[in-house]
């Protein structure tokens, strides 16, 4: 609309378009509820549909939703043959946060020396760093994990090159896929979420606190541990989340990593819901991952708040 | 304290001992020491996807030995693929309504949680990023049973899952992103500009555009191309949404599903290429590392 043009008509659209914005409640009104309405309808109405779902049953035949509250659902995750945490459902779950835990910590240990770098140096060596470092991370997720595809397995890149060199005589079984596949897949994967978590708590630092503790007598280690480790808190703890919550709920990457090695809790839903429609079974396993994430955030809240959280 | 005897005889031993020869030759190692380890993390971000790059133009696609030359028939192949080209489509269709619904949600609520108070402002915002943070598994799931359950069960809504299902589960999900880089932005903004202006004249409308929305533009952008990039992306969302549309990385997944390397390399190789393209020149317009890592920097 151009305002050069401002007839008689448009004067008074302009007017009333103004006007609106006069009272405290239709501010509020303009701005926060479309969203609102956006996230009740597709966000809050079905994750609490999805408790619901867990909690009752469904007809095998019909899908059809049997409305009686039971706890079916949850029994079946840990009822098997044996004692419960010898299911399938427990295995996964535990494997799961062990995958998901150690690819985290890969995650700190390999981003904090470049994170730190990154901080204290500028200019154009920065700027192709910095491009180098993004570049994999907007890549697609599923163009990442495909590339490690290529890399692991009994004939793929690595173990092949090796051979080819005579470094080897057979496929070495770490570069096989499985379990170790998978942490390098989703350490590349999320790498960049703690390295530009931790970027952006070290950028802000001061750098002469790190003098002035060195100064004072502190050794390197010292100083490390008391200047830099505290200020970076913020940092460390986003980065974690940021790499912790999405490994656990990992599907592509224990995909084809795994190659039906390792069954991920993120995998197991989807096998079920997709061959099987078992919503309860989905629903049900769904809220360990949800139940995860409530207590892994409500952790971190206690040392940062919801806009240092925001990095990424 | 623990620490500051610690301190104490850290010091005691480097200046007993140590001259200054020693000291600087210790900080020169430290110094390699990080830009080997930071020379190490690159190579291990970049080598698969250079070897796929490598891939892409050899005649054996799966493995680099045996190695049997070079060719650029797997571009060809690809670029003759109709059904893939029109999964791509559908995914950029997708991704751009998604974000632009995203944008404008997202930039409303942004205003609404920067500059108004109002009750439970702090769980609006909490919910504002909860699509960012729940995984796609459990999204993709509860908009599954959403869509084909309790709609049509409960409400008699039916929505068949398909293209409109994946645009409605992208709008939710770049929501996030667009009101952090927006509220970031707000938050550093200098009001009394604002204010300046009304002073001079101005109606809130055209402080709005002349003032408020140039200073805004670039985070909304970044907002915009940040939920774009989400959507094109996203597999596991749309793999449960879908119904029996196609969109790129459900095409991927099948490719890989079945072993079909050749033209996987090649259309993952292009969007490489396509990204860096567009990383280089977001990266020499506007300050990307600062909107990515979330600290509004202003020395560009």
């Amino acid at each position: 609309m151009s305002t050069e043009t401002s007839g008689r008509g448009e004067a008074s659209t302009r007017e009333r378009f103004v006007g609106a914005f006069n009272s405290r409640a239709s501010k509020l009104g303009i701005t926060a509820l479309p969203g609102l309405t956006w996230l009740f309808l597709l966000l809050l109405a079905p994750l609490t549909f999805m408790i619901a779902v867990s909690f009752v049953s469904v007809d095998t035949l019909t899908y059809q939703i049997i409305w009686e509250p039971t706890l079916e659902n949850y029994q079946g995750l840990f009822s098997g043959t044996g004692p419960f945490w010898e299911t399938a459902f427990f295995q996964s779950l535990m494997l799961s946060y062990g995958i998901a835990a150690v690819t985290t910590v890969l995650c700190l240990v390999l981003a904090f020396p470049l994170a730190y770098l990154l901080a204290r140096r500028s200019g154009r060596t920065f700027k192709i760093v910095i491009f180098l470092v993004l570049l994999p991370f907007f890549t697609m997720y599923l163009v990442r994990a495909y590339s490690w595809y290529l890399m692991f397995g009994p004939s793929g890149v690595l173990n092949r090159t090796l051979l080819k060199l005579g470094i080897v005589d057979g496929p070495i079984a770490a570069f096989n896929f499985g379990v170790p596949a998978i942490i390098v897949g989703l350490t590349h994967a999320y790498f960049p979420y703690m390295l530009l978590s931790l970027y952006a708590s070290l950028d802000g630092l001061d750098f002469s606190l790190v003098e002035a503790a060195r100064d004072l007598g502190a050794s390197r280690v010292g100083a490390l541990k008391d200047v830099i480790l505290p200020l970076a808190l913020p940092g460390i703890i986003s980065g974690s989340l940021f790499v912790f919550v999405p490994s656990l709920g990992a599907f592509i990457t224990p995909r084809f990593l795994g190659q039906g090695k390792v069954l991920m809790i993120g995998q197991l839903i989807e096998e079920r819901i997709t061959s099987l429609y078992a919503i309860g079974f989905g629903s049900a396993a769904s809220m360990f991952i949800v139940l995860s994430i409530v207590v892994a955030f409500a952790l971190a809240f206690r040392y940062v708040s919801i806009e240092e959280l925001g990095g990424v | 304290m623990a620490t500051e005897t610690d301190t104490e005889t850290g010091t005691e031993v480097e200046s007993g001992s140590a001259s200054v020869f020693d000291y600087e030759r210790r900080e020169q190692l430290l110094k390699y020491g990080l830009y080997v380890v930071a020379g190490a993390l690159l190579v291990f971000l970049w080598i698969p996807l250079a070897v796929m790059m490598f891939l892409s133009f050899a005649v054996n696609a799966s493995t680099i030995f045996p190695f049997k030359g070079f060719t650029s028939a797997h571009y060809a192949a690809t670029f003759a693929d109709g059904a893939l080209l029109t999964a791509v489509w559908h995914s950029v269709q997708i991704a751009t309504l998604a974000a632009a619904v995203a944008t404008v949600l997202g930039v409303l609520a942004s205003f609404a949680l920067a500059r108004y108070d109002f009750p439970l402002k702090e769980t609006y915002r909490t919910f504002g990023i909860l699509p960012m943070v729940i995984p796609g598994v459990v999204l993709g799931i509860a908009l599954l049973i959403y869509f084909r359950t309790l709609l049509p069960q409960l409400f008699g809504i039916v929505i068949v899952p398909g293209f409109w299902t994946v645009v409605l589960t992208h709008s939710v999900y770049g929501f996030p992103f667009v009101v952090l880089m927006v509220t970031a932005r707000l938050y550093t903004f200098d009001e009394s500009l604002e204010e300046a202006a009304r002073d001079l004249g101005a109606d809130p409308l055209t402080t709005f555009r002349d003032v408020t929305l140039p200073i805004v533009a670039p985070a909304i952008g970044a907002g915009f191309l940040f939920a774009w990039i989400r959507s094109f992306e996203d597999f596991i969302r749309v793999y449960f949404v879908k119904g029996t549309l196609n969109v790129l990385t459900t095409s991927m997944f099948s490719m890989i599903k079945y072993g079909t390397a050749p033209k996987m390399n090649a259309i993952s190789s292009l969007i490489v290429f396509a990204i860096a393209v567009v990383l280089a020149v977001a990266m020499n317009v506007g300050n990307v590392t600062g909107m990515v890592a979330g600290t509004e920097g202003e020395g560009e």
